[in-house]
C-alpha cells in the first residue's frame, strides 16, 4: 500500500494535537510507521495550528507537498479552507467543522469573518467531497466543547479513509483518555461517526 | 496514568516519540545522571520531558537560570565521571559560548553531549543561525540526525563518543524534527550507577600541574582526528555509489529526508549517487572524496547555511576533484530559509533535466488571502500583559502627553507581544536580556525609554545589566511584565515560583528583592488586574527621579485557569442595555474572549474561554460588562 496523508488544521487549544497522536498511536498498533509534522512555532491558544500525518511506508519527511493530501481534518472554517485549498489533493476528503473561531483581526474589527458560502465555495474549487458539520455544537450535546476533537475523529474513521479499522482507534482511546473524560470522549467519538453519515448523504 | 514511554525499560517496543522526547530517551538509555536546560523553542520539550521523568529515570534534572550556567552545571557533572546532558536552543548556545570553547580545550571526563535546536526560517526565533559554525569554531564533534529514531541513537552514541574521546558532542536538531512525532524503537537503559569523583590527575592543576593542563590545543586536534576516522567508517554516514552516475547529493542530517523523497518522487533512484550524511563536523572526507570522484556535479542539502557546501569545496580543491558542487552559496538552492520536499523536487529535477509534476494552486490560494484574515498573533484571554500594556500607554499618555515621546524597549516572551496590535506599544526587541542594556545607550544620549522585560527573561540576563545601570547613575525606568512563569516555552518555573524543575520546594527569590539589593531607587508590585493601580504606579514610575521600577504581578492566565481546574472561571458579560457600542473594548482592549454581534451592534463575551480578570469591565467607560449572576 501507499502512503496515506492527512492534514489536520485548527487553532490553538482545540486539541487537534491529541487527535493527531490518537491517529498515530492507531497507527503503530496496526503496524504501519507513521510520521506527524508540526507547526505551532509561537502560536498560543487561539494561534493557527496544522499537522501532516504520513502513514505507510515510503515517506521520509513529515511533511505533505501541496495538492498531495488524501484527506483533511479542518477543526476551524477559516482554517479548514487555509490549509484545504493548498494540500488537498483534487477531490480529496474535506472534514469541516463550521464552528467559527474570530481571530483578533476580527474582534478588533478590523475585518469580518467571511460567510460560510464563501469559503466553502473556494474549498470546492479543490474538492466536491467536503463533509461539513458543527462539531462543537455536537461536542457541547455529548457534554463539553473540548470534545470536538473526538467528534472529528468519529468523523474521519467513519468516512473509511484511514488505513485501519474502527476498533483500533477505540482501543487507543480507551487506554490514552483519562477515566473522568472516557465516557464523554467515547460519545463524541460515537456522534462524529453519526455526524459524517448524516452530512455524506 | 501509565509509564512515560522515555522511561519504558522495554527494548524492541515501539513508540510514538518525539523528536524531542526521543533525544530525552537517549539520555536516559545512556545512564546520564545529570540534565539541564533552560527553556526556548524548539528544545523545551527536552526538558519538559526530563523534569517528568527524572525521578523514575534517576537522573537529576534542573531548568537552570541560563545557558551558560546550564552548561556549567553540566560540565562539573562531566569533570566528576557522570554523564550529562545539556539543552537549549539555538541561540542560547550564544549564552553559552564563553564555557564552549574551555570546555572542548580542556575536555571531558563523563560523557556531555550537548543539544543545539536550530530553527529554518525563524518559526519561533528572532534568528536564523547555523550552530555548526560555533561547534567547528570550538573544535566540537556534531551528529545531526534525520529521524526520531536516529534522534534516540544519536543521542546515546554521542555519550560514548564523547567519553572516549574526552570531547563534548553537539546533537544538532531543526525544528522540524524536534517537532515531529514518529515510531520509535526502544533500546535497553544503561544503569551505569557509577561513583561521582573528581578525576584529579585529568583536571586538577594542584596535582597535574599548570604546564600539564594549561595548552591542549594540538591535543584537541589530535582528539579530533581520532573522531574523523571513527565517523569515516561510521554506517550511519551512508554512500549509494554505483560509479555510473553523473549526479550525487549529500543530504545532511534532517535535510537527507527531503533528498530522499524527491529521489523516489521523480523515480530517479539509479540515476544519482547519494549519500546520508550524519556528521557535518568532522567531515568523513575519504567517503565524500570517492563520490566526488565518481560524479559530475554534486548538490549538498543542509539546513541553514552552505556549511557542508563549503568544506566540500575545500576537500575537492585539495584532491583537485573537477566536481561542480552546488548548493545554498551558489543559490541551487535557497539561500536562506527552511527546505522543503517542493524545494528539493525541483532542485533535482533541474540537475538531471526532469520536468517536475507540480499542483498549482496559487490562483484559489490568492482568492482565500484576500478573503480571509491572517490571524495574527496576539494575547491569550485574560492575560495579564494586556492589562499592563493598557494601563502603561495611558500613563505614558497622562505624564508626557505623547505615546511617541518614549522608545519602548521590550524583550523576549510572550509579552514581547505588545507591538501587535490593538496594543501596539513595543518598538523593540533584541535578545535575552537586551531591553535593560540598549535602554541605557539610548537615554545615555538623551532619547527616553521604558524597558518592557518578563520575570524569566530578568532572572536570565536583566541582573547584571541592571547592575550596570544603577553602578553608572542612569535614570532608568523598568517594567518587569511578571506572570510568574515562562509561560511562551510551556509554562516553565522560575526562581520565583518555590519550586524546582521537577516540582520540589525551593527557595523563593524575589525579583523586588534582588532590584532593591541592586539599589535601584524606586521599586513597586502591583497587581495589573486593578488597572488604576498599576496605571498610577506607572506614572509615578515616569515620573521619579532616579532609577524606578514597577513589577506588574498577576500569575499567567492560562496557568491560573489549569490551577483552578475542575472548576471552570466565572465569566463576564456585557449588559446590552448598558453597551452603547463604541467598541473600545474590542479596538482599544482586544482581548480574544470579547466579540461582536453584528445583529445587535453590541459587544458579547465568550464565556468558552473569560477567565474572569474583569479586565475589560474597567475597559468599558459605560460599565456595561460585570461579572455574571452580579
Amino acid at each position: 500500500m501507499g502512503v496515506f496523508r492527512l492534514v489536520i488544521a485548527g487553532v490553538g487549544g482545540q486539541g487537534t494535537l491529541l487527535a493527531s497522536r490518537l491517529i498515530a498511536q492507531s497507527s503503530i498498533d496496526a503496524g504501519l510507521p507513521v510520521k506527524i509534522g508540526e507547526t505551532y512555532g509561537m502560536a498560543q491558544r487561539g494561534g493557527p495550528v496544522m499537522g501532516h500525518i504520513l502513514i505507510g511506508e515510503g515517506a521520509e519527511s513529515p511533511q505533505i507537498r501541496p495538492g498531495e493530501a488524501d484527506a483533511l481534518i479542518g477543526f476551524e472554517l477559516g482554517e479548514a479552507v487555509r490549509r484545504g485549498v493548498t494540500y488537498l489533493k483534487e477531490g480529496g476528503l474535506a472534514l469541516v467543522n463550521t464552528r467559527k473561531f474570530p481571530p483578533l483581526e476580527v474582534i478588533s474589527g478590523m475585518m469580518e469573518y467571511p460567510s460560510e458560502d464563501s469559503l466553502l465555495s473556494l474549498l470546492g474549487e479543490v474538492t466536491s467531497d467536503i463533509v461539513k458539520f458543527d462539531a462543537t455544537a455536537i461536542a457541547e450535546e455529548a457534554g463539553d466543547a473540548i470534545a470536538t476533537n473526538m467528534v472529528m475523529l468519529g468523523a474521519i474513521v467513519e468516512s473509511g479513509k484511514l488505513p485501519f479499522c474502527e476498533d483500533v482507534v477505540t482501543a487507543v482511546l480507551r487506554r490514552s483518555v483519562r477515566a473522568t473524560y472516557l465516557e464523554t470522549n467515547l460519545k463524541a467519538f460515537t456522534m462524529g461517526k453519526t455526524a459524517y453519515g448524516d452530512s455524506s448523504k | 496514568m501509565s509509564v512515560h514511554p522515555v522511561v519504558i525499560d522495554e527494548p524492541g517496543k515501539k513508540v510514538l516519540l518525539m523528536g524531542n522526547e526521543a533525544i530525552a530517551r537517549g539520555a536516559v538509555e545512556a545512564g546520564a545522571a545529570v540534565a539541564t536546560a533552560y527553556p526556548g523553542t524548539p528544545s523545551s520539550e527536552i526538558g519538559n520531558t526530563l523534569s517528568r521523568v527524572s525521578d523514575a529515570a534517576g537522573l537529576y534534572f534542573e531548568w537552570s537560570v541560563n545557558e551558560k550556567i546550564a552548561f556549567e552545571v553540566a560540565y562539573g557533572a562531566s569533570l566528576c565521571g557522570q554523564r550529562s546532558l545539556v539543552a537549549m536552543k539555538h541561540v542560547g548556545l550564544n549564552v553559552a559560548l564563553d564555557v564552549l570553547n574551555p570546555v572542548s580545550l580542556r575536555g571531558v571526563n563523563g560523557g556531555l553531549v550537548f543539544v543545539s535546536t536550530d530553527d529554518p526560517s525563524q518559526h519561533s526565533s528572532r534568528t536564523e543561525q547555523d550552530n555548526r559554525w560555533l561547534a567547528k569554531q570550538n573544535c566540537i564533534p556534531v551528529l545531526e540526525p534525520s529521524s526520531p529514531q536516529e534522534a534516540k541513537d544519536f543521542t546515546r552514541y554521542a555519550f560514548e563518543l564523547s567519553e572516549r574521546v574526552k570531547l563534548p558532542v553537539m546533537i544538532r536538531t531543526v525544528t522540524r524534527l524536534s517537532h515531529m512525532r514518529s515510531d520509535v524503537d526502544l533500546g535497553p537503559i544503561e544503569r551505569l550507577g557509577r561513583t561521582p569523583e573528581f578525576d584529579w590527575e585529568g583536571f586538577s592543576y594542584r596535582v597535574a600541574g599548570f604546564e600539564k593542563l594549561f595548552r591542549r590545543h594540538g591535543e584537541r586536534h589530535e582528539k579530533l582526528d581520532r573522531v574523523q576516522a571513527e565517523f569515516e567508517g561510521a554506517d550511519f554516514n551512508q554512500l549509494k555509489l554505483d560509479g555510473s552516475e553523473k549526479v550525487g547529493i549529500i543530504g545532511v542530517g534532517f535535510a537527507f529526508t527531503y533528498v530522499l523523497d524527491a529521489i523516489r518522487k521523480l523515480g530517479v533512484e539509479s540515476e544519482v549517487a547519494y549519500m546520508k550524511l550524519a556528521t557535518p563536523h568532522p567531515l568523513p572526507t575519504e567517503k565524500i572524496a570517492r563520490m566526488l570522484d565518481g560524479v559530475e556535479i554534486l548538490l549538498v542539502v543542509e539546513e541553514v547555511d552552505p556549511f557542508v557546501e563549503m568544506h566540500v569545496k575545500s576537500l575537492a580543491k585539495t584532491i583537485a576533484s573537477s566536481a561542480t558542487i552546488l548548493g545554498r552559496e551558489t543559490g541551487d538552492l535557497p539561500r536562506e530559509g527552511e527546505l522543503s520536499p517542493s524545494i528539493l523536487d525541483s532542485a533535482l529535477g533541474g540537475l538531471l533535466g526532469i520536468s517536475v509534476d507540480r499542483v498549482d494552486r496559487s490562483g484559489v490560494e490568492e482568492k482565500v488571502g484576500e478573503l480571509l484574515f491572517d490571524r495574527m498573533l496576539t494575547l491569550c484571554s485574560g492575560c495579564p500583559h494586556r492589562a499592563s500594556i493598557h494601563a502603561l500607554k495611558k500613563a505614558v499618555r497622562n505624564v508626557k502627553g505623547d505615546l511617541m515621546s518614549v522608545v519602548v524597549n521590550g524583550d523576549i516572551g510572550c509579552y514581547g507581544l505588545a507591538h501587535a496590535p490593538p496594543m501596539s506599544f513595543e518598538d523593540t526587541y533584541f535578545c535575552m536580556g537586551a531591553s535593560i542594556g540598549v535602554s541605557q545607550g539610548m537615554e545615555r544620549v538623551g532619547v527616553d525609554t521604558i524597558a518592557w522585560i518578563g520575570d524569566g527573561t530578568f532572572f536570565h540576563s536583566g541582573i547584571p545589566s541592571l547592575l550596570n545601570a544603577v553602578y553608572n547613575g542612569l535614570p532608568l525606568k523598568i517594567v518587569v511584565a511578571d506572570n510568574g512563569t515562562v509561560a511562551m516555552t510551556g509554562f516553565q518555573p522560575t526562581p520565583q515560583s518555590g519550586k524546582t524543575a521537577t516540582g520540589k520546594p525551593a527557595k523563593k527569590v524575589m525579583i523586588e528583592d534582588i532590584a532593591r539589593t541592586l539599589g535601584v531607587d524606586s521599586v513597586e508590585v502591583v497587581d495589573p488586574y486593578d488597572l488604576e493601580a498599576v496605571q498610577c504606579a506607572f506614572e509615578r514610575m515616569l515620573e521619579a527621579e532616579g532609577v524606578a521600577m514597577v513589577i506588574s504581578r498577576r500569575a499567567c492566565s492560562m496557568e491560573a485557569v489549569r490551577a483552578m481546574r475542575p472548576d471552570k472561571p466565572v465569566p463576564y458579560v456585557v449588559d446590552a442595555e448598558l453597551c452603547t457600542g463604541c467598541r473600545i473594548c474590542l479596538s482599544q482592549f482586544g482581548c480574544p474572549a470579547l466579540a461582536w454581534n453584528e445583529e445587535s451592534g453590541k459587544a458579547w463575551v465568550d464565556s468558552a474561554i473569560c477567565t474572569g480578570c474583569g479586565v475589560c469591565a474597567q475597559v468599558c467607560p459605560f460599565g456595561a460588562i460585570r461579572l455574571e449572576g452580579s
